[in-house]
């Protein structure tokens, strides 16, 4: 028996008897999920092989013709690529950034028991708010880089370039991602025995050697969290974001595969559209979520 | 307490017995702020005015909200009896199977008197009405009469060269934001086509058949786009983006002139006062002005409702109908009456003077214009989402990403996707 199987057995000894307590505990929140998850997935799944009418009434079957037309569309795979790569830029910028600042408070240089503090606020605020904010924030005429325009105007006007708007939702996710990250990461490096690194440091290694050959390898738990939960978050989260700084635009240039969907959806009574593209969006988290515990399998948790 | 209970219950009994077809209905509309404040007090009104009905109006905090809670209403059969909707879902309500057409469960109502503009965009090719004109607008010309008056234009220009003219004469004076233009299609294409008496797609707009293509690309639009891309170059057109108040640099006192719904006057006089004048959208030299279209919204009434409820509704249509509700209406919200009767009531009191009614004219005349076939509306299947392609392949070309002509091009070739999907959805339904 490895030992989490052990630990688990353990647990369940330890606290209630009866497989009938723990199917009432677990009841609700199965209940809850398989009405708001597996119903509408279902839902999706059924009406991704039909036309649908939005008030309903006349839906025809039209086999796999929903996705034959979502896969040759190229304005679907433009907002697969952007998806990729805020995927992988967002979750890049928001676990660096927030490992540097977890290995300066672990280090408790001065005034970063304040800081800790602090970095963690903006978990408090709503996505949507915080889009609110940044649209304000990157505004071109009012903004921080306003003093830019004034000396090449145009240059930064991310209601019209789809790259400056592009960096305005990754900047504002990364912001929004990286309290998370830093606490998560923050606990894993005070769980590392100090009695290591301070070995390390009467061994002659220097904080940069300590960090890259004692911390940096002990943290590949938390870590592996952080990117996972990024990973995920990034596909469906950024939409309230999205929503409220430029509504998909300018151009295409911000239309994520979760914000395409709610437009085509929603705003564009294309039910049978936007079901087939759900259903291929989650399939496309399935097979990044696979891949990552296939990555699992070199993380070590043993300690 | 429980004998005052079912005392009370006896008593609300009795008291709702005697009226058999009385009934409770509900209306939801989408339009918030002050509209909404028009709208609530539209209906308190109506029930103090009659005791046999009363109606419950539910906002729903936009006409895209309104439209998506009442799909899911309708799929579970919980939808109201009325229902306000906006302008560019009208094909989808008019096969959707859920609302029955005005003119067919009020046949006695002059329908007729609806103005033109407004009859034409909720009626059927063979000329029935579908939903009633309630919150209407049209595009007019904003202008801001004290910055053309610096540079000696002392009338609004009723063309586009008029307009390039005095745009150029205000940059001259050195002024950031002659003209404001958005490139959102209800202003740079559908009103701009019907003012032109032009055609955005074959089978006039989609009202012969849903077999209908989008032929805009080649027309004057395209010609239009490509004068407003270079205009911006010259400096005398501003996008919405390149202003600092962005939509609202018109009434943020940043540019001197505007294509906008005549339901935003409102917003303008209050921020502008005397120096705003308003007349007819402008036109190209040499063509005939045609009808603009309506904007804004109108109230359809949904199905499977009992005969009460039927009762009730076709009360509250005939009361919001009124000439003293349409013309309390205009004062509140800057929507134009949209009856000719209602007009001439308003235009034969002493009301007709005041600044709250200065869009009711000049709106209603725009509607009234001469009209074609291809200017009595849009009847295109997924038309909502054709505006966001629209709006996504004008702007990459505005960003330089690619020419004009190339974003209208692909921007037709995407929404002829639509409407052949649109024509599938719908094969075994005819069009009314």
């Amino acid at each position: 028996m490895d030992r989490r199987t052990w630990k688990a057995g353990k647990m369940r000894q330890g606290f209630y008897g009866g497989n009938l307590t723990y199917a009432m505990l677990v009841a609700p929140i199965l209940f809850l999920i398989f009405l708001f998850f597996y119903v509408p997935v279902g839902l999706a799944f059924f009406w991704s092989f039909f036309l649908e009418r939005p008030f309903g009434g006349g839906s025809q079957f039209v086999g796999l013709q929903n996705f034959s037309r979502v896969l040759s569309d190229p304005v679907y795979w433009e907002a697969l690529q952007r998806t990729v790569v805020f995927m992988i830029v967002a979750p890049g910028l928001a676990i660096g950034i927030s490992l540097v600042l977890a290995l300066a408070a672990d280090r408790g240089l001065r005034l970063s028991q304040a800081a800790r503090n602090i970095v963690i606020w903006p978990k408090a605020v709503a996505g949507a708010s915080i889009g609110v904010v940044f649209v304000f924030i990157f505004n071109p005429f009012l903004g921080i880089f306003s003093p830019i325009n004034d000396l090449f105007p145009g240059l930064w006007n991310p209601r019209i370039d789809g790259n400056d708007a592009f960096a305005t939702i990754v900047v504002a996710q990364v912001w929004n991602g990286i309290p998370f990250n830093f606490i998560i990461l923050l606990s894993g490096l005070q769980a590392i025995p100090d009695t290591l690194t301070k070995s390390a440091a009467m061994d002659g290694a220097g904080s940069w050697r300590r960090i890259l050959d004692i911390q940096l390898p002990l943290l590949t738990p938390q870590l592996f969290l952080t990117f996972v939960l990024e990973f995920v978050g990034t596909v469906v989260e950024a939409f309230g974001l999205i929503d409220t700084m430029t509504e998909g635009g300018p151009g295409e240039a911000t239309t994520l595969l979760i914000y395409k969907i709610y437009v085509d959806g929603f705003k564009a009574y294309d039910l049978s559209g936007a079901a087939t593209q759900t259903v291929l969006l989650m399939i496309f988290v399935i097979v990044m979520v696979l891949l990552q515990f296939r990555i699992e399998k070199h993380v070590k948790y043993e300690r | 307490m429980k004998t005052n209970f079912f005392a009370a219950l006896v008593l609300g009994l009795s008291a709702a017995a005697p009226a058999a077809n009385a009934a409770e209905i509900e209306f939801w509309y989408g339009n918030t702020g002050r509209v909404e404040e028009a709208i609530q007090s539209t209906c308190e009104a109506f029930n103090a005015a009659q005791d046999v009905h009363s109606i419950t109006c539910v906002g729903q905090g936009g006409y895209e909200a309104g439209m998506q809670k009442a799909i899911a209403a309708y799929r579970t059969g919980k939808h109201p009896a009325l229902i306000q909707f906006f302008d560019a879902g009208t094909l989808d309500l008019m096969l959707s199977g859920a609302v029955l057409s005005v003119e067919a469960i009020m046949p006695d109502v002059a329908w007729d008197d609806y103005i033109g503009g407004a009859r034409s965009y909720y009626e059927t090719s063979t000329g029935e009405l579908y939903s009633q004109p309630y919150n209407g607008s049209t595009m007019i010309f904003y202008a801001n009469m004290q910055m053309l008056g610096e540079v000696g234009v002392t009338e609004i220009p009723e063309t586009y060269e008029g307009v390039v003219e005095a745009a150029r004469k205000l940059k001259g004076n050195g002024h950031a934001c002659p003209v404001l233009q958005r490139v959102h299609p209800w202003f740079s294409l559908e009103q701009f086509s019907a003012r032109h008496g032009e055609a955005i797609a074959s089978n006039n707009n989609g009202y012969g058949g849903l077999d209908a293509e989008y032929t805009f690309n080649t027309g004057l639009v395209a010609e239009h786009l490509a004068n407003i891309a270079a205009w911006r170059d010259e400096g005398l057109f501003r996008l919405p983006a390149d202003t600092p108040a962005g939509k609202n640099g018109f009434n943020a006192g940043e540019c001197a002139m505007l294509e906008s719904s005549s339901a935003g006057y409102g917003g303008a006089l209050a921020a502008l006062g005397d120096a705003i004048g308003i007349g007819f959208a402008p036109i190209y030299e040499g063509y005939d002005r045609h009808n603009t279209l309506i904007g804004g919204a109108s109230i359809w009434v949904m199905k499977d409702h009992e005969d009460a409820s039927y009762d009730a509704a076709r009360a509250f249509l005939n009361f919001v109908r009124e000439h003293d509700q349409q013309i309390a209406f205009t004062r509140r919200t800057g929507y134009v009456p949209v009856t000719n009767a209602a007009l001439e009531t308003l235009k034969a009191s002493k009301m007709a003077g005041e600044p709250e009614f200065a869009t009711a004219d000049i709106g209603v005349a725009s509607l009234n214009m001469p009209s074609v076939a291809d200017s009595r509306g849009i009847r295109l299947g997924f038309y909502v989402q054709f505006r966001d392609i629209f709006i996504q392949e004008v702007t990459k070309a505005l960003n330089g990403e690619q020419e004009i002509q190339a974003a209208l091009d692909s921007a037709a070739v995407r929404g002829n996707e639509l409407l052949r999907r649109f024509e599938q959805t719908y094969q075994d339904v005819e069009l009314p």
